[in-house]
This record gives structure tokens, C-alpha cells and sequence, in this order.
């Protein structure tokens, strides 16, 4: 084949600056439409939505719904489970935007939570960032697999997240966040991107796990290409999973690893079995466990063979495929 | 210098020199994963991860977390926090093991600090309150503490000559320095970092099948 499949994001030619569509606020203030956006004024979009996995009949179904603004939860049929996926109306998240997320596995439940497309992280106004707060709580005996897919940064990018897990004793709890570095102006080795990832983990009332991305985006003294930062890579995920079994499933995380690297090398990995525009090197990754959790690292050269790496680890620590979202 | 403020100098170079007994020479914080990998493999992919670590991993967190127990001794929060933010099995071991090693140590023998185990940054910011040492100093000595560490660790595994790991050690100590005056003035808010690859060496450490250090 002479022409390598393209990734869908590659596809994307959209400006970094998010399009000035579907943002609930600016829909309300700007009613005549481009008029009320001065030069370099951008829409604000709020958005709130809260989903909740309940135990009834001895099925896991929709507890508690809400939506507000551009934060939406949809809820597609999936034979023997419950899944919810988010999606936010706005096309991504730029400077000045907040949206809140809540995910609930009430107790004995079990809830998968994705979102509909990766999240687009664009330029933001000096000064300005843009704000998501998840909060996640699983009751007694819950499971609650939170795995959005990866989120996008573009030049001049600036956001801070924060996820705050609530969590029983006896709960599981799957959590993954992918982050890649957007297409890049010539000559650039990395975005000018802003990010800050808070990672809070609560079991039983007491701090199990905190973690924080910090990427900076003015130019920091030491570079992310640095052999201990992401050596080269334009993608990276953290993988969490906190379980009474935890510990016993490090050696299946582990051979996942391994085997991410033999797939990408066999092209047969990518999304829904399309192989990733150009075969690439193997992906560095590493799991250790301790106290009842397993944390992940990996490392990729880009989006497709992160999601090429996650899939198999995914697979191991969930005893099922991940969401049909991330298969495209 | 004041007597006072000389003879707090005085403690911290003791107990941040490599004689004291928290048994730093037997942790390579995933640096004999990273030379078994070919990451680290010279004078200048030394430099460059220690660098990393550092600047944007658990050096700079370190730092931060020290800084909070300088001010506040009392407060649970800096210790909860630095051992949730280890990332591994090992991390853990090396910042609670070291930690314990120093509070009982320095509770016993210079008398600062009630000698409780504590993550090792928060052990030493506690202690270094307790002796009213000054903050930037016992931050900086204490980066370079664990940057001289990794240098010693590269010297024997890489291995480099010793005039080369000094030579590396000398080129990080302004680096030293400077995430110092950063996290003097840092809160628990700024904690955070990018070191994904320091952070994967320490995971896989965990399996390497020849293995000299601890972590």
C-alpha cells in the first residue's frame, strides 16, 4: 500500500482556535451571531452533566441524569451493561470555559463512563484557562471504569483539570487519561500548551493516590524530549485501577505491555483493527502495584499507537473490551 | 552568619551528606533500569535525566513537599500527600524507608524533630524547621544531596570516571538551585510534574533480572 491510512485527527484541519459553534453561553449572549465577537474574543461555555449506575433487579441502570449547558451524557444501548458517554456540544475547551463532570457508581453498580470524541484542548487568551473538574464516587461493592479517550493539546493551549475520586473500601475503580500533543507550525518541537492534571483518590476516607500532569507552557528549562521526561513522545497515558485484586493482576498488566509492543509492530491494533498511519517504534510503558492498586505509565509517539498500547492493558484490567467509542 | 543560622547550616550538611545512615546509596530512584535500557548511558544522558527529575519529577515535587513541612511541622497534609504521589512500589520504599531512617536518626542524635517516620522530604523539612535552619538552603543541599546520589549511582553502573560524574554533578548544581528558589516559594497546589520515562525506568526496575539497587 502506497498510502499510509491517515489517523482521523490528522485529518483535522481546523484552526486551533475552537469554533465559535455550539457554546451554550455565547449562543445567549451573541444572538446576531459574529457581531458580538470582538478580535480575539471567544465564546465561554459552561457545562455540567451527572450520571449515576444503580443496582436494580440485579442490573446495573441509570440512576441519577443531569445536563446542563454544553455538557451532555448520552446513553447507548449496550447488551449487559451500563455505559455512559460524554460529550461536550462546544467542539472542545479553550480559555475561560468550566465544565464539571460527575460519575456515580452507586453501591454494588456497575458504570463505564467515555466521551463521544477526544477532547480538543485549543488556544486560549493570555491569562485565561480553561477549567474541568471531574468527580467520581463508588458506593460499597461499585465498579466504576472512567476512560475517556485522549485529550488533545493545541498551541497556546491551557487547562487545568481536576479529578477527585470518592471510593468504598471494597470498590473498583478503573480510571485512564490520555494526553497528546496537537499538530505542531513548523519548526516547533513541542506545543506552547499549558496543562495541569490533579489526580485526588480517596478510599475509605483516606489519600490512596495523587498524581499531576504538569506541562508548562511557556519554554521551561528542561524539555519534555528530555530522556526522563516523555523521551520524544507526543502522547502519554496514566493508567489507574484500585481493587481488593489490584496486586493480583500485575503480571496480566505487564504481559499487556509487552504485547502492546509485538501488535503495534504487527499493525493490528489500531482502532478497530486499522493499523496506525506509519508503523511506529514501540511504546514504552511500565506498571507497578502496591496497597490494593496498580498504577501504568506509557509513553508513544502519537495518539493512534497509545490508543494501540492502552487497548490490550485496558483489556486486562477490565475483563472486557474498552467502550465501543474508543473502536471507531 | 549568625551562630545560630551557621550552626543549622552545620546539621543539614551532616545529615544531608552521604555518610548519614538513611541508606541513599542502596536506592537509584529506576536510574539502574534507565542504564539497563541505554536511556542513560554517558556524561550527558546523565546530566540530561537527572536533569529531568529534577526539574519536572520527583526532585522539584520533593522540594515542594519539604518546603510545606518547613513551615508547617504539625500538619498531616504533606506527608498523606507524598506518599500518595509515589508512582510505584519502589518509589514508595525509597521515600518511607529513607524518611524513617532520618527521623530517628536526627530525633537521636542531633535532637530535632519527635523521630515519627515520615516520607523522607517531609522528614527532612520537619527537622530542618525544628534545627530553624533556612529554607532555601536546606532545599538546595537537599536536591543536591539527591542529585549527588544519582551521579554516584551512574558512575558505578554506567560506569563513567568519577572526574566525569563530578563534572555532571557541577553542570546540575545551578539546576539545583533554581527549582530551590522555586519551591521556596512554591505551594501544594504547584506539585506536579512531566517525567513519564524516570517514572516507567522505576516500574520496570521492579523485573529487572540483574539488580544491584533497591529501587
Amino acid at each position: 500500500m502506497l498510502i499510509a491510512p491517515v489517523h482521523p485527527a490528522d485529518l483535522d484541519r481546523r484552526p486551533p482556535d475552537r469554533p465559535a459553534a455550539d457554546s451554550g453561553e455565547a449562543g445567549r449572549r451573541a444572538p446576531d451571531g459574529l457581531a458580538a465577537f470582538a478580535p480575539g474574543d471567544q465564546p465561554r461555555a459552561r457545562g455540567r452533566a451527572a450520571v449515576s449506575g444503580r443496582l436494580r433487579d440485579g442490573a446495573s441502570r441509570v440512576g441519577r441524569l443531569e445536563q446542563q449547558g454544553s455538557a451532555r451524557c448520552m446513553l447507548p444501548a449496550v447488551p449487559g451493561r451500563l455505559e455512559a458517554v460524554l460529550l461536550n456540544t462546544a467542539g472542545g475547551v479553550t480559555g475561560g470555559d468550566i465544565f464539571a463532570w460527575e460519575a456515580e457508581a452507586e453501591a454494588g453498580a456497575f458504570l463505564t463512563v467515555s466521551t463521544q470524541a477526544a477532547e480538543r484542548a485549543y488556544r486560549a487568551q493570555t491569562g485565561e484557562t480553561g477549567r474541568v473538574d471531574a468527580t467520581l464516587r463508588l458506593g460499597p461493592g461499585a465498579r466504576l471504569d472512567w476512560l475517556p479517550q485522549e485529550t488533545i493539546l493545541f498551541d497556546g493551549a491551557d487547562l487545568a483539570r481536576r479529578y477527585e475520586v470518592v471510593m468504598a473500601a471494597d470498590a473498583r475503580l478503573l480510571m485512564v487519561e490520555q494526553v497528546a500533543l496537537g499538530r505542531l507550525a513548523m519548526g516547533e518541537t513541542a506545543p506552547r500548551a499549558r496543562l495541569r492534571d490533579v489526580w485526588r483518590v480517596r478510599r475509605d476516607g483516606r489519600l490512596i493516590f495523587a498524581d499531576a500532569l504538569r506541562l508548562d507552557g511557556a519554554a521551561p528549562a528542561v524539555s519534555l524530549d528530555g530522556p526522563g521526561c516523555w523521551a520524544g513522545a507526543r502522547a502519554a497515558a496514566t493508567v489507574l485501577y484500585v481493587a481488593p485484586d489490584a496486586e493480583d493482576r500485575l503480571g496480566a498488566a505487564r504481559a499487556a505491555l509487552g504485547d502492546a509492543g509485538r501488535a503495534l509492530n504487527g499493525l493490528d491494533a489500531g482502532r478497530g483493527g486499522a493499523p496506525c498511519p506509519a508503523p511506529p517504534p514501540v511504546p514504552s510503558g511500565g506498571a507497578s502495584a502496591w496497597r490494593g492498586m496498580l498504577v501504568a505509565r506509557l509513553l508513544a509517539p502519537d495518539a493512534c499507537a497509545l490508543r494501540a498500547a492502552l487497548m490490550p492493558l485496558i483489556h486486562a484490567l477490565r475483563d472486557a473490551a474498552p467502550p465501543r467509542v474508543w473502536r471507531l | 552568619m549568625s551562630d545560630a543560622s551557621a550552626a543549622a547550616v552545620q546539621a543539614l550538611v551532616a545529615w544531608l551528606s552521604p555518610g548519614y545512615p538513611v541508606g541513599a546509596f542502596a536506592y537509584s530512584h529506576g536510574l539502574e533500569r534507565a542504564v539497563a535500557d541505554g536511556a542513560v548511558r554517558d556524561a550527558q544522558t546523565l546530566q540530561a535525566w537527572v536533569g529531568d527529575v529534577l526539574a519536572r519529577g520527583s526532585g522539584r515535587n520533593d522540594a515542594i513537599l519539604l518546603a510545606a513541612a518547613h513551615r508547617a511541622p504539625d500538619d498531616l497534609a504533606p506527608a498523606e500527600l507524598a506518599a500518595a504521589l509515589a508512582v510505584s512500589r519502589e518509589r514508595l520504599l525509597e521515600t518511607e524507608a529513607q524518611g524513617a531512617a532520618f527521623a530517628r536518626t536526627t530525633a537521636q542524635a542531633w535532637g530535632a524533630g519527635d523521630g515519627g517516620p515520615a516520607p523522607y522530604p517531609v522528614a527532612v523539612g520537619r527537622a530542618a524547621a525544628a534545627a530553624g535552619a533556612p529554607l532555601e538552603t536546606a532545599l538546595t543541599l537537599y536536591l543536591q544531596a539527591f542529585a549527588a546520589n544519582l551521579v554516584s549511582v551512574a558512575v558505578r553502573l554506567v560506569p563513567l570516571g568519577q572526574t566525569e560524574g563530578q563534572r555532571a554533578l557541577a553542570a546540575l548544581a545551578p539546576l539545583c538551585a533554581a527549582v530551590a528558589a522555586e519551591a521556596a516559594g512554591a505551594g501544594l497546589d504547584d506539585l506536579g510534574g512531566a517525567a513519564f520515562a524516570a517514572d516507567i525506568a522505576a516500574m520496570r526496575h521492579e523485573t529487572q533480572a540483574v539488580r544491584l539497587f533497591r529501587t
